[in-house]
């Protein structure tokens, strides 16, 4: 059997790097996953946004982590993932939806982001052609940007092989023992694996692998489908998100990434609860009508593949993050809202400083993002 | 113009309109509705985008709609030009690395959703599309069937050559083409059938719907009970430097550009790959004038039938069986291949390495379902049934059998109360038989009355001679007691000549002792004669090898089966091995006299649509411990146009490379959409309703 400092569930968004940062301080790391290689559960889906341009100490922190670490994945360790600084622009088409965002702006300067409002002109010099029909502006981050998923994961997972850890595919999590000396033993379809920290990062799964220490996780994945089309030179950089909802919609958000080629998703409402990831006849015409009436330059781009991921929902629409009460040494990583791509990164090299290093610096994220917190209130910008 | 002009079998429409068109600012012409890259093909034109990888020049590939190479930018957008109709005043310019969206600011404002509803949704008109369609529509149900070419046939609509099989079942003797139309009419009789060509099914959706294109301009959701998925196959590839060079492509392709469009897309072509579609390219070729320089397979015997080969070689095409594929070269298009033995592992021998000056190169190394469409509907839990090469790859005769069939057995899973005859079955498994045994040929005593001769010596599901015979004098020897059986001869002959022009393998003579030490041999022809009476003309044994100049006596031509019959006067004492004409002289299709090599196997492509090499791949699967296709994607395998459709048939042999054993990699995920859409479509802006 063998044994590790830290065994990780779930090669995805954030084992991947928790298991990179963690083997890189030197610890003994092992990882399961169920799936047949890295980043094939939600991170596959992810379309590649990421932002720190948030309204809540926590994932502020992590992602401006995050957008450090991905910024310099090629010149720190050779890993070319994409990355493109394009900004997050959220237009406004009617008063409601401006205050609303300026009310967030408030808020969000006083973390010093790099975010303001624009002009419905300066909205068209970014997105060139867009409707100025009623447009009143937008708020612009230009610090935020995208990546690849794919790309950032077969990084990380590349590097933690490079610095020792384990990966263990196809391998399903049957049981979760605590033995005496609080060490866990993880029982797979193939293997049994020990550990004395383990880290439940699990995505859509996190719950049931939750229920077997006997904790009940808030976590209810549900469905959002997602598309890309295929590259045309660039026209416009940054990732364009309409908060406007509509009868079948919420909000739905595109960008054109570094091959060229615009990725987009859309919020279904109401929302599809469960696991069900096969494409629906639903989507594309429903995302095609909100994306041409916002921007109709796109009426000739052709759109390739269209797919369907799961954002692992809390209450809150905040991640569940730190130790728990009920088990000692089991760290929860879950519950990331469909942010889990851009939330990676910065909490994987923030858990491997509390586990590894004992730090206490990111303790207002803890206290945050506690699996002990009431869960009411609601992220606005989800 | 590079245009035929003449074919023994096709009909020439000289009706087409001319129009003028743009080609990168130079004025040129072409007919009005032909694909632009056919138009363009007709002008010479091979490169039609250059990739942002390397500035490699991209030609036509898969003229099927299906990959995305012929990519060009017309009248501002950047469209498929194989599926683009050509236009009067068209401005069309080659496509360099990416294209520019076009800038179209108007505001979008009118869309249209399009929902149909059908009972079962056919997906492919081909052979057995057409024939389930028709079981079905016979029952009533209310059909829609969905092809992606604009006229019905899929495959059939591309062969000139008489179809093996029995007439009974599935129009033995008759050309591809022909069959296509008697079927096509058939299917439109009916009134509760929709057909919609120039059309694709772009996905299938978990809520029952399927989504199509049409006329690649609208999109539409399509309600149904039950799915026939009679979707074909995509033709293979292999990997080798230069395998992506414009000249290299499918012989399906071929088959589209010289027998659909009539485009003589090239001088000469070296065909890979001796199974029944390679030698029916050679065979294409010939008839359009193309020079048929060989065909090259690495197996050591013809993969195809027997009689196919024979035909070829009589008409002088070599086969060079255990050689392979080692390099396609030429500044910017295929200028030259050459060729390799084998040793005993499949690896090529440099020293037995042959050059030949060529300007296409044909892939004819096999055939893989077009099967993702009915693995969806079963994932789905839809009813389904599916047929044709979507099912098993095998001739389009057993395939029309098989539609039949499948098209009942739908019929049963939707509850109609429907008998399928037990025969049915027999007889598609028959017909789908692989070839089966060879027999040596006996010597027949020629004699001063005239008896057909047989130099069809393997067991095929084929007997069109024994049909047509109005004497019943030909019969099969009973030795399987099924059509696979070889026909024989017994008793009278009128010489009327039936059973010689109905011969898919052109492999009946008939012989008579005329004096002296003369005989008489009547033989087949399917090119329009290139002499008269009293010529002479180089004779051939059943192999293609020469054995004199025979003395032209008469030309005669059978109209229904749109072939000669020529009387020659010949020495007895070949009469009884004559069993072909030469169309073709050994002169013109040597080597080289010494090989080029220039063999840097590593640079062979693996992925067209992004460009990345067999070396790049390998090193990757070897760095990363890779054992999953879809983690290729980290470097652009499989994220391209095409979807991994034409490069996942190639991953198995790259995982080896990599000493990988290909069952214990997981295989790629394929998602919709099967074919771009441009987004005004998958709303129909404007309003377009669906025609």
């Amino acid at each position: 059997m063998k044994i590790f400092d830290v065994l990780i569930i779930g090669a995805g968004s954030i084992g991947l790097p928790v298991s990179f940062y963690l083997a890189k301080k030197g610890l003994n790391v092992g990882v399961v996953e169920s799936l047949a290689s890295e980043g094939r559960g939600q991170n596959r889906a992810a379309i590649g946004g990421i932002r720190a341009t948030f309204s809540d100490p926590a994932k502020i922190k992590i992602c401006q982590y995050s957008l450090d670490l991905i910024k310099n994945m090629k010149t720190e360790y050779g890993k070319d993932v994409d990355w493109v600084k394009g900004g997050y622009l959220y237009p406004a088409y009617d008063i409601e939806i401006e205050n609303s965002l300026k009310n967030l702006l408030v808020k969000q300067k006083q973390f010093n982001l790099n975010i303001d409002w624009i002009s419905a002109q300066d909205v068209n010099e970014t997105v060139p052609g867009i409707n100025m029909n009623k447009l009143r502006g937008g708020i612009f981050s230009p610090d935020d940007g995208s990546a690849s998923p794919i790309k950032v994961a077969g990084a990380y997972y590349s590097l933690a092989r490079k610095y020792g850890a384990e990966f263990f595919f196809n391998e399903v999590v049957l049981e979760t023992k605590i033995l005496n000396d609080k060490s866990f033993r993880i029982k797979t379809n193939k293997n049994e694996y020990s550990s004395r920290f383990l880290i439940n990062a699990a995505g859509a799964d996190a719950n049931t692998i939750g229920k077997m220490v006997g904790l009940e996780l808030p976590v209810i994945p549900d469905s959002h489908e997602a598309g890309i089309t295929e590259p045309v030179n660039p026209f416009f950089s940054p990732m364009l998100v309409d908060i406007r909802a509509d009868a079948e919609s919420a909000n739905y958000y595109f960008y054109q990434n570094k091959e060229g080629q615009l990725v987009f998703c859309i919020t279904p409402r109401p929302p599809i609860a469960g696991t069900d990831c096969d494409n629906t006849s639903v989507f594309l015409p429903l995302v095609v009508r909100r994306m041409l009436e916002l921007y109709p330059r796109l009426r000739n781009i052709k759109v390739r593949r269209t797919w369907r991921g799961l954002y692992p929902m809390t209450p809150d629409g905040f991640p569940i993050v730190g130790f728990t009460k009920e088990v000692e040494n089991y760290f929860l990583a879950v519950g990331m809202c469909g942010q889990g791509f851009m939330i990676g990164p910065g909490l994987g090299l923030i858990i491997s400083e509390i586990i590894a290093n004992n730090s206490t610096e990111y303790d207002f994220i803890l206290d945050q993002l506690t699996l002990y917190r009431s869960f009411v209130g609601n992220e606005i910008l989800k | 113009m590079q245009r035929i002009t003449h074919h023994p079998i096709l009909k020439i429409n000289n009706q087409s309109k001319t129009v003028k068109f743009k080609f990168n600012g130079e004025e040129i012409t072409g007919f009005e509705n032909e694909p632009v890259s056919s138009a363009l093909i007709a002008n010479g034109v091979k490169e039609f985008s250059i990739h942002k990888i390397q500035d490699a020049p991209q030609g036509i590939f898969c003229a099927n709609g299906q990959c995305s190479h012929c990519t060009l930018i017309i009248d501002g957008k950047p469209v498929k030009s194989c599926i683009t109709a050509l236009k009067e005043g068209m401005d069309v310019k080659k496509l360099i690395h990416f294209p520019d969206l076009p800038i179209d600011n108007r505001e979008f404002t009118d869309f249209n959703l399009q929902n149909l509803n059908c009972d079962i949704l056919v997906i492919g008109g081909g052979p057995s599309g057409l024939t389930a369609a028709i079981e079905l529509a016979k029952l009533g149900s209310k059909i829609i069937l969905v092809d992606d070419k604009d006229k019905l046939g899929g495959k059939l609509l591309l062969q000139t050559h008489k179809f093996f099989g029995s007439i009974e079942d599935c129009y033995a003797g008759k050309r591809g083409i022909e069959i296509a139309e008697i079927l096509e009419k058939e299917l439109r009789s009916y009134p509760n059938v929709q057909v919609f060509t120039n059309s694709m099914v772009a996905a299938l959706y978990k809520d029952k719907k399927v989504g199509i294109f049409i006329n690649f301009e609208n999109y539409a959701i399509v309600d149904f009970e039950g799915l026939v998925i009679s979707s074909g196959a995509r033709e293979r590839n292999l990997i080798f430097p230069g395998n992506d060079l414009p000249g290299v492509f499918g012989a399906g392709a071929f088959q589209t550009l010289v027998n659909r469009d009539l485009i003589k897309s090239s001088d000469r072509v070296f065909i890979i790959g001796s199974g029944n579609v390679g030698l029916i390219a050679a065979y294409h070729a010939l008839q359009a004038g193309i020079t048929a320089v060989g065909i090259a397979d690495i197996l050591n015997e013809v993969t195809g039938y027997k009689v196919h080969a024979d035909k070829i070689k009589r008409m002088g095409v070599p086969i060079y069986l255990g050689y392979t594929i080692l390099t396609a070269e030429g500044d910017g298009k295929v200028e030259r291949i050459t060729i390799a033995q084998v040793d005993e592992d499949f690896n090529p021998v440099l020293e037995t390495a042959k050059t030949f000056e060529v300007d296409t190169l044909l892939m004819a190394v096999g055939l893989s379902s077009i099967d993702e469409f009915y693995n969806t509907a079963v994932q789905y839990g839809f009813k389904a049934v599916k047929t044709g090469d979507a099912d098993e790859i095998a001739e389009a005769s057993s395939a029309m059998f098989g539609g039949r069939v499948a098209g009942l057995q739908l019929a049963k899973l939707l509850g109609y109360k429907v008998e399928i005859n037990g025969s049915f079955y027999e007889k598609a498994e028959i017909l789908k038989s692989k070839p089966g045994e060879v027999f040596q040929i006996e010597k027949k005593e020629i004699s001063n009355e005239y008896m057909p001769l047989f130099y069809c010596n393997q067991e095929i599901p084929c007997n069109p001679c024994v049909s047509v015979c109005p004497f019943d004098t030909i019969k099969l020897n009973d030795n399987l007691g099924n059509i696979m059986d070889l026909p024989v001869f017994d008793g009278k002959c009128t010489k009327c000549g039936q059973c010689i022009a109905v011969c898919p393998g052109l492999a009946v003579t008939l012989v008579k002792k005329l004096y002296g030490e003369f005989a008489e041999v009547v033989l087949p022809h399917e090119f329009e004669p290139t002499f008269s009476a009293n010529e002479f003309v180089s004779l051939t044994d059943i192999d293609g090898n020469y054995l004199e100049k025979g003395e032209v006596i008469k030309i005669n031509y059978s109209k229904r089966y749109k072939t000669y019959l020529i009387s020659f006067k010949v020495l007895l004492e070949n009469a009884h091995k004559i069993a072909g004409i030469r169309v073709q002289e050994p002169e013109k299709i040597k080597p080289l006299d010494k090989a080029i090599l220039n063999y840097l196997p590593e640079n062979g492509i693996v992925c067209r649509c992004e460009r990345v090499t067999v070396k790049e791949v390998v090193d990757f699967i070897e760095e990363n411990n890779i054992h999953d296709a879809n983690q290729l994607k980290q470097i652009r395998v499989g994220m391209g146009a095409c979807g991994s459709r034409t490069c996942s048939v190639l991953l198995p042999g790259v995982f080896k490379m990599a000493g990988i054993d290909w069952f214990e990699v997981a295989p790629s995920t394929k998602r919709p959409l099967t074919i771009e859409i441009p987004m005004c479509a998958l709303v129909n802006e404007k309003g377009n309703e669906v025609r």
